[in-house]
């Protein structure tokens, strides 16, 4: 994915078939990180904990339904790629970069989570197993967008994608 | 005459100073996870901070398990620790005992 143009509010991107396919699969998945997961706090001792984690839970819970239909307008909208010879011409706001980062994001914590939440090392084996394979792709594959567009929004710059 | 005092209630229902007190730490814990990069920029997008600030606290986490972000009250605490959390980081609040 190549960043275009860039400016405050708009940031406008090339993206070739198969990035455009892989980006797709890797929102579809979105949410995938556990409901329940995120703790409000270590300490048993914190005032109305149980009450207040409720409350967290929820407000999470609230804002994924949102984030999913925001992502399923951009996805069915089908004004928002415009084809051209290799692919695709795609705008967005930094605002819908912001919660496009939040969704890559959760299929890629989500996907670790899923092969079992493992330190770096644990990682390079569990990588090796075939049934691993659906998750180490929608991590990398998420990874490989949250990239692009961190770098498109903070200095424009193309990431170096190893 | 005896001496009128006036007549404190308790209320065991509230806790002012629980809620007022900036006894709360905003932690956030190193996971192998969450990029570098990703993590510099929500520290910057929740709390506002330049690059370096965000970049140097992103560091702690990484270099040393965990870094304190801020000191709240509660409230306060738990409102930042809902936005990281909405950023998939793995934070949390804790008492400060010091």
């Amino acid at each position: 994915m190549k960043l275009l143009r860039g400016g405050q509010k708009k940031f406008q991107f090339e993206i070739d078939r198969t990035e455009k396919f892989l980006l797709f699969h890797a929102l579809k998945l979105y949410p995938a990180v556990p409901a329940s997961h995120h703790r409000l706090s270590k300490d048993r001792h914190i005032p109305n904990r149980e009450e207040n984690q409720h409350l967290l839970d929820e407000a999470l819970k609230a804002q994924r339904i949102e984030q999913r239909k925001q992502i399923e307008s951009l996805l069915n909208d089908p004004h928002r790629f415009v084809e051209f010879e290799d692919g695709y011409r795609i705008s967005f706001t930094r605002e819908e970069i912001e919660w496009l980062l939040q969704a890559l994001n959760d299929v890629r914590v989500g996907s670790w989570i899923a092969l079992g939440s493992p330190d770096q090392q644990a990682e390079t084996k569990k990588r090796l197993a075939k049934q691993a394979a659906p998750h180490v792709m929608a991590m990398d594959v998420a990874g490989y967008f949250e990239t692009d567009f961190l770098h498109a929004i903070t200095d424009g710059t193309p990431p170096d994608h190893e | 005459m005896p001496e009128v005092l006036p007549d404190i209630e308790q209320d065991s229902q509230t806790d002012a100073s629980n809620d007022l007190d900036p006894g709360y730490m905003v932690i956030c814990w190193d996971d192998p996870v969450n990029l570098m990069e990703y993590v510099t920029h929500v520290f910057q997008t929740v709390f506002g901070w330049e690059r370096k600030k965000a970049e140097k606290k992103m560091r702690e986490v990484h270099n040393l398990g965990k870094s304190l972000l801020t000191r709240e009250s509660l409230e306060k605490a738990e409102f930042y620790v809902h936005q990281l959390q909405k950023y998939n980081l793995h934070a949390t609040l804790e008492r400060d005992t010091k």
